[in-house]
């Protein structure tokens, strides 16, 4: 195999790895991608780039060593430093690396259909401006990009894994006097992106947002869109899931397992094998098989997310948790397609304040759970109708808190990179009007 | 090839050594190596833009390849893009008062040690010290002729602190970013102050939301200035029509005590020598005695739009230059604190940031503040947690009633089009009238 042959100084690298200490993992990736930028309804810019990316960890007597180069010659300048690195961390509990199992190689996100050029990121984008075209407003900006990239992990127990994604990713702003909407979309296969939906959303919000009314001081029902809901889950929930932040003290779960902790009308899990869904995988970064986790189970707290490293510290079993940012550093725990389910219902019939976004929800307070945000493209929704939009107005609150208060959620789910997420109907939520 | 008017390759290689410290616990520590460049090129309309890991810099026949490559890639843009004719020349990187390189990584990991354990307390459940320093080497090149190459050092450190009671869970977090060189030393006092803070929030109350005025202190008044004006005055933003400052060159938007500038060529932690363009750095006055002024500037936006400077183009490694802040700050007053307080009588004293975000087509902007205290007859009383203010960039800074003497720079990093760049933030002490203040308080 050609592909084989052009990486075998991987099992170099393991074998001289294997010299001075315990264990040796290779995490290597390839890839390329095309994109495209419009400023206003021209495209401006046109970029490719080709990546390339060395991750290695070395384990020695409970001592972890890891670094990256994007320089794959210098592979062994690359361990040297692993290996350096190790000396100065605190040797932990340690059970190993996980050897080679049997597990579907097929891959899972990876569409062979999908071209990489110049050609499919113009054809996205020409039809994104169609479907800007739907409602009166000016198109600011917006990006089409295509990517592909080839992953091996390889470690000293025998593990040697290799996988292919493809990419498509959308994303399209507009301006309708002073108001702005915006839509975006990613998925790994080409007939699951909708550009001309992404375009219609985007001028639509600015368009139906312009002219708002304010909005007094008061507590409101709220329907939170997957996006809101996503900005405020992501930045402060699904941390508090992380069995490392849960062990350090750094997770308000920390003493909640077992306990209710959301409405008995949520479930919360990670399915790492939903056929179709962009973050899907067989093995984790660290080369675990992957399998569902269930964190919360009709409002119950079940279970954390674990790494190696975090379990055998704790004496915890791995969940299949381990996930990469990039090929820097070492791995970490994370999720792969974080769902959020329960039973679905018309959440959209009473009159309530929709929320499409919301500005600064990093802002969040991590630990406590609390924010204070701006809302955007907010609008009094009524039988599943956007009405009258709201020009301005804070959405204060407690992530944590507001899952005690969720009276519905919508039939439908939307895909945000690896979160799977449902509109949410919360009551009782705090609007601060001008 | 000959329908290429420009290219300009701008190569980065570094190191990025790093240092985790978790209640006690050496998580990891090391170094890693990048290698990237971009080369962009307009040929006929608009850029063709190439970004290669691990780049060999290469010449004659083996560097055209790539530079029609580029090329190809451009034949798909539509728009014309003109460049802003521009100076030249570069500042001198400031001398490091220490090379983090000569000391070794036991050393720093030893210090960096004492300040975590300076967070120790009864009430800490979890402390965290993050040591990074990255060595960067540029060089750039351009189809003029332009050339530069320099280093630079950005070391600094984070420290957290977590308490917890009864489930309430708060936490207190300092930092610390410099250009100058090694800067762990003689800080063993902030993973003490990280602790008191996350303590002292264990008893502090919810803010109520609602209009009050509210002093800023600089670190926070330097977000606000950041996300209200900073934003929206960036050249590319207006090119495309998604700023609400775009036309208002010359109007009155802010009392006329407000000058804001940003500025690269200042030591503080968004310094650059030169832009990534191979531009000049300048100060740029964006708002100058409340009146719109200039606007922050790239070589396209510039000649696009006008009414501005160049120099303000910057890139993460191997990514296309985007027009971007570096050190803005809200200039100094004449108020004293006590002058602020006295005209404040009731309203909130905020503190610290975890920072922001704008809509700068809509004019609207939101900042966070870490904690803050009710202020009552000019005096700080009950301590406040989690408080945002969210303002209208057109409306908000005619609402700044007093800027103390007191400007002070902090650093950070900021985001924008997947990029995050170095960048500081300051302001002196400043009132703000009429601030919509958002939190949860009910009782």
């Amino acid at each position: 195999m050609r592909w084989w042959a052009a990486v075998e100084w991987i099992d170099q690298l393991i074998q001289k790895g294997l010299k001075c200490v315990d264990e040796v993992e290779v995490f290597y990736v390839v890839g390329r991608s095309i994109s495209a930028d419009l400023k206003q309804k021209k495209i401006n810019l046109a970029s490719a780039s080709e990546d390339c990316g060395l991750g290695i960890r070395t384990i020695h007597k409970g001592r972890i060593g890891s670094s990256s180069t994007n320089d794959p010659h210098k592979w062994s300048e690359c361990l040297d430093a692993a290996v350096a690195s190790g000396h100065l961390a605190t040797s932990l509990p340690w059970d190993g690396l996980p050897g080679a199992q049997a597990i579907s190689h097929a891959p899972l996100t990876f569409d062979p259909t999908m071209k990489v050029e110049p050609a499919s990121a113009l054809a996205l984008l020409e039809q994104m401006l169609e479907g800007a075209e739907e409602h009166a407003a000016e198109v600011t900006a917006g990006s089409a990009g295509l990517s592909t990239a080839t992953v091996t992990l390889a470690n000293s127990s025998g593990v040697h894994y290799t996988d292919s994604h493809t990419g498509v990713s959308l994303s399209l702003e507009a301006i309708h006097e002073q108001s702005t909407g915006s839509e975006f979309d990613h998925s790994s296969f080409m007939d699951k992106v909708d550009p001309f939906h992404v375009g219609e959303r985007a001028t639509f919000f600015a368009h139906e947002s312009a002219g708002g009314k304010e909005i007094s001081t008061g507590n409101y029902e709220i329907l939170l869109s997957p996006i809101a809901y996503a900005e405020l889950l992501g930045s402060v929930f699904i941390p508090a899931l992380n069995g490392r932040n849960v062990h350090a003290g750094r997770s308000k779960f920390a003493q909640s397992l077992g306990e209710k902790v959301t409405d008995p009308l949520l479930s919360m899990y990670d399915d790492p094998l939903l056929p179709g869904a962009s973050g899907s995988v067989s093995w984790d970064a660290e080369g675990m098989p992957t399998h569902r986790v269930d964190f919360i189970r009709e409002g119950v707290l079940g279970a954390f997310a674990y790494d190696l490293k975090t379990a055998y510290r704790y004496g915890k079993t791995s969940t299949s948790s381990a996930v990469r940012g990039g090929y820097g550093g070492s791995p970490g725990i994370g999720h792969h397609n974080f769902v959020v389910d329960g039973k679905r219902s018309t959440i959209e019939d009473e009159r309530v304040v929709y929320v499409h976004s919301v500005v600064g929800a990093h802002t969040a307070n991590p630990m406590s759970g609390e924010f204070s945000v701006e809302l955007s493209n907010a609008f009094w929704m009524e039988g599943g109708e956007f009405q009258e939009p709201i020009r301005s107005a804070m959405l204060s609150g407690n992530v944590f808190s507001m899952h005690n208060e969720i009276i519905g959620i919508s039939p439908e789910s939307r895909s945000l990179g690896s979160l799977i997420l449902p509109s949410v109907k919360i009551n009782k939520q705090r609007i601060i009007g001008k | 090839m000959g329908s290429i008017t420009y290219y300009d390759l701008r190569h980065v290689t570094g190191q990025i050594t790093h240092i985790d410290i978790d209640n006690g616990i050496f998580e990891s520590a090391g170094t890693t190596f990048f290698n990237k460049a971009v080369l962009r090129v307009i040929s006929n309309t608009g850029w063709g833009v190439l970004q290669i890991d691990n780049y060999q810099p290469r010449t004659g026949k083996k560097f055209d390849e790539l530079l029609q490559k580029a090329c190809t890639l451009s034949s798909i843009t539509q728009e014309k893009v003109n460049l802003g004719d521009v100076s030249r020349g570069a500042l001198a990187v400031p001398v490091m008062k220490e090379d983090p390189r000569s000391v070794s990584i036991e050393e720093k990991s030893a210090i960096l040690a004492e300040i975590e354990k300076g967070a120790i307390h009864p009430s800490v459940v979890n402390r965290r010290a993050n040591y990074i320093e990255r060595i960067e080497q540029v060089e750039f090149s351009d189809s003029s002729g332009n050339e530069y190459a320099y280093e630079m050092c950005r070391s600094g450190f984070n420290v957290l602190a977590v308490a917890s009671r009864n489930g309430n869970t708060q936490m207190g977090y300092e930092r610390e970013h410099s250009i100058h060189g090694f800067n762990l030393r003689h800080h063993q006092d902030l993973g003490k102050k990280a602790a008191d803070i996350a303590v002292a929030l264990l008893d502090a109350k919810g803010a109520h939301g609602g209009k009050m005025k509210a002093i800023l202190d600089p670190e926070l008044a330097g977000v606000f200035a950041h996300e209200a004006v900073g934003h929206a005055s960036e050249g590319d933003l207006i090119q495309e029509g998604n700023s609400v400052l775009k036309g208002k060159t010359g109007q009155k938007i802010g009392n006329e005590l407000l000058t804001i500038v940003d500025d690269p060529g200042i030591h503080e932690f968004g310094f650059d020598p030169i832009d990534a363009e191979g531009v000049a750095v300048r100060r740029t006055e964006i708002i100058k005695n409340g009146i719109v002024n200039a606007f922050l500037h790239n070589r396209e936006s510039l000649a696009a739009v006008g009414n501005g400077m160049a120099g303000h183009a910057r890139g993460m490694p191997g990514e296309p230059p985007l027009v971007r802040m570096s050190n803005t700050f809200i200039e100094a007053g004449d108020a004293t604190d006590s002058e602020i307080f006295e005209e404040c009588k009731n309203g909130i004293f905020l503190k610290g940031s975890r920072g922001g975000q704008v809509d700068p087509g809509r004019g609207v902007f939101q900042f966070n503040a870490e904690y803050g205290y009710l202020v009552k007859n000019g005096e700080c009383t009950g301590m406040v947690r989690d408080v945002s203010i969210s303002g209208d960039i057109l409306t908000t800074l005619h609402n700044i009633a007093l800027c103390g003497n007191n400007r002070k720079m902090s650093p950070g990093y900021c985001g924008k089009g997947g990029q995050s760049v170095p960048v500081s933030d300051g302001a002196p002490t400043v009132l703000l009238c009429d601030a919509v203040v958002g939190g949860s308080g009910m009782d």
